[in-house]
């Protein structure tokens, strides 16, 4: 009896032994402090064939100044937890990634260093390179704390094959893209074809992607906005958004040249040649690359509304606060190296934010970019509100609702407008 | 030595049960952003504004909505299920794990399943009831019933999702207590001449009563907790109309890190569990008086 009770003491012990170790190793360790020195800590959410794009870069980097890099790349869906986990409780990267529009939300509670002394000490770097509707993205109160790396606006992709059928083409019979509402309109219209006669269409001329990031093209292409100019007021109920919105509602239900968001994977029918015409990023590029007998081309979004605006993101390059000195140098020559690369970077489906590379014979030659990037200029982002994340899901749901016609837009708009109002209130 | 022999889970049980009860409560009486180097305190301020977010209203109606949809209809499968398998057919075993392979799949595995049945375009629903349709000859072209884009369709599918999923569960806990009714109790209500339904009414629905009170209110204090189908399905959408409690404070905890407020949800919802537990207790403690 005694062995066997001795026995389970024995193990139970080494049970504890093994629990206690496993709760040392969950506790949060002091990462940052025990590195070498020479190494940098890379964190970013490039997990598609832009992940093999930036290993390249990386490499190419470790080779030439010998400085090691270890680079992370955790999927987007829970990048944000791990980033905001690690800069609030230790083992926070070196350098990561953060999207333009979380800027805001995270420099508001000081997480970044801002990067102004760095850029000043760095001679052979010129700011105004860059164009400044997007440097400007990478600032917060005055202080720049993200370096942005590209910039990925939406653009107009269409397939070359059935426009050709559709007879939609220049003098030179080359397929021509749509550049006005009307020119789309039309397009839209011929490139719509029910081929089996149920009624039902199975050729699209249109097919909304991304509700979000389409739709905050249209509402700035007609004056529209979703908080005011102060980032204090909701003004996404007002007139010029309510009628960007109708018009979104009019092609699928008006003149049914789209078809209703759901259950209908757009981007997988644009792919597969389904679908004519579809307004998506210039990520989605490698995608169609892959598919195997699609023609396609890239242009800028028609204008749908009176003003030139198209939805855009950025990658800002960014580093926490309290880094040493020394490491603030050795982080720096690293962003500046990505920065100086970011032609490179564009191979992979991106488009460069240095008017020196965006004039390079070689950045011409990538068409979709440079058809893409013509837009630059005029680029929206979301807005710039440390509340950018919160307010999201109010306008996501308004869209949703209207282009299902489960509300109107007014309705829906009114709806998302007053609890946006709300948070914004809210101290 | 004995403290030894219960050190494992105590130690377990007061790391990852005890310390976060107690640490949420303190965490919902502040303003807690996980960033936020200062976390003031606010008091009750987060339940207050609770009160008047319309949200959390529309995520506990729904929250409700889906118990009303999943926990009498489950249970009346599962009981069907236990009721079939009693007969002692040949091949039970089968049955028995066909029925009951569902519960071992992960909410996330059931929910990537059901996405591809209930597909508007696509589905494998809409496939048979098209034609269903067509072999009826009804009238009218078929319109695709769009299962998890609509507001009145979402919910629904989602509890008959989870219907199919966690019915086998129950079913075991009423097969067992179906075989511990004594076959006399049968014999001689047959004597005395009480038919099928007599008999069922009568003598097996009583004498079930400890697992269907069971059943019941751990399938209310379950669905009440429903999270994973509209995390996966719907997100909360079209329009909040899957928007439940577990879902409202996961975005508000861990989308927005806001954690004060989060876990005056968690709170909230701690005690209603706790009224429903309570509940469980009352109902099963009136049994042993009997």
């Amino acid at each position: 009896m005694h062995h066997v009770v001795g026995g389970f003491t024995l193990r139970s012990i080494i049970f504890l032994c093994l629990v206690s170790l496993l709760l040392v190793s969950c506790s949060p360790g002091k990462h940052s402090g025990n590195v070498a020195s020479a190494e940098i800590r890379f964190w970013n959410g490039f997990t598609g064939p832009d992940g093999a794009t930036m290993e390249k870069i990386v490499k190419q980097f470790e080779r030439e100044t010998g400085i090691r890099v270890k680079m992370q790349i955790i999927p987007w869906s829970t990048y944000y937890d791990k980033l905001v986990l690690s800069l609030a409780y230790g083992g926070a990267p070196d350098v990561f990634i953060c999207h333009a529009n979380r800027i805001a939300e995270f420099a508001r509670y000081g997480v970044f260093r801002p990067l102004d002394d760095l850029i000043e000490a760095d001679k052979g770097f010129t700011p105004s390179d860059f164009l400044p509707n997007i440097w400007k993205a990478g600032q917060y109160e005055g202080k720049q704390v993200g370096l942005p790396l590209d910039c990925h606006p939406q653009g107009l992709y269409y397939n070359l094959r059935l426009f050709r059928e559709a007879g939609i083409v220049d003098a030179q019979g080359n397929p021509k893209p749509p550049a006005t509402w009307e020119e789309f309109l039309d397009a839209a219209r011929r490139l719509t074809k029910d081929k089996d006669g149920d009624g039902r269409p199975d050729q699209w001329g249109f097919a909304f992607t991304w509700l979000r990031t389409n739709w905050i093209t249209f509402i700035s292409q007609h004056g529209g906005s979703i908080l005011s100019p102060d980032l204090k007021r909701a003004t996404l109920a007002e007139p010029p958004a309510v009628r960007a919105t109708q018009q979104m509602c009019d092609i699928i239900s008006r003149y049914r040249v789209a078809p209703k968001p759901e259950g209908f994977d757009s981007w997988m029918g644009f792919r597969q040649g389904r679908v004519a015409m579809a307004i998506e990023g210039i990520y989605m590029l490698s995608s169609v690359e892959e598919q195997k007998g699609l023609e396609y081309a890239g242009a800028p979004v028609p204008s749908f509304g009176p003003r030139r605006a198209v939805w855009g993101g950025s990658h800002m390059l960014c580093t926490p606060k309290n880094l040493s000195p020394e490491r603030a140098q050795l982080v720096w020559r690293f962003m500046r190296y990505l920065s100086d690369h970011s032609l490179d970077w564009a191979e992979g489906g991106q488009i460069p934010v240095r008017r020196s590379l965006l004039s390079q014979p070689r950045f011409r030659r990538m068409r979709v970019q440079y058809a893409f990037a013509q837009q630059l200029p005029y680029v929206v982002f979301e807005p710039a509100s440390h509340k950018a994340t919160e307010i999201m899901p109010f306008y996501d749901a308004a869209i949703e609702a209207a282009l299902l016609g489960i509300k109107s837009p007014q309705d829906a708009l009114n709806e998302a407008a007053r609890r946006i109002q709300q948070v914004l209130d809210r101290p | 030595m004995g403290y030894l022999f219960i050190a494992p889970y105590v130690v377990l049980f007061v790391a990852f049960v005890l310390v976060p009860v107690v640490w949420g409560f303190f965490i919902s009486l502040h303003n807690w952003h996980v960033l936020g180097e200062q976390k003031p305190f606010v008091g009750f301020a987060n339940y207050r504004a609770l009160l008047r977010d319309d949200l959390f209203g529309i995520a506990l109606i729904n929250t409700g909505y889906f118990a009303l949809l999943t926990v009498l209809p489950g249970n009346a499968v599962s009981l069907l299920l236990a009721l079939g398998l009693n007969a002692r057919i040949r091949g039970e075993d089968v049955y028995k794990a066909i029925f009951y392979l569902p519960v071992i799949l992960s909410v996330a595995v059931v929910a990537i399943i059901w996405r591809w049945m209930y597909s508007t375009e696509f589905g494998l629903l809409n496939y048979y009831l098209k034609a269903l349709w067509h072999f009826l000859h009804l009238p009218d072209e078929f319109q695709p019933v769009p299962w998890l884009n609509s507001p009145q369709t979402a919910m629904p599918s989602l509890a008959l999702m989870s219907i199919w999923w966690g019915a086998g569960g129950n079913m075991l806990i009423y097969l067992a207590g179906l075989r511990g009714i004594p076959e006399e109790y049968y014999e001689a209500a047959r004597i005395d001449g009480a038919g099928t339904w007599g008999r069922f009414w009568h003598i097996t629905l009583p004498l079930l009563k400890p697992s269907l009170l069971f059943c019941l209110v751990m399938s209310l204090i379950g669905s009440s907790q429903v999270f994973g189908q509209s995390y996966i399905l719907t997100g909360g959408g079209p329009h909040y109309s899957t928007l439940t409690v577990v879902l409202y404070m996961y975005q508000t905890g861990f989308s927005l890190y806001r954690m004060g407020y989060a876990c005056a949800v968690a709170y909230v919802m701690f005690v209603i569990v706790l009224g429903l537990t309570l509940l469980q207790f009352r109902l099963l403690s009136t049994r042993r008086e009997e």
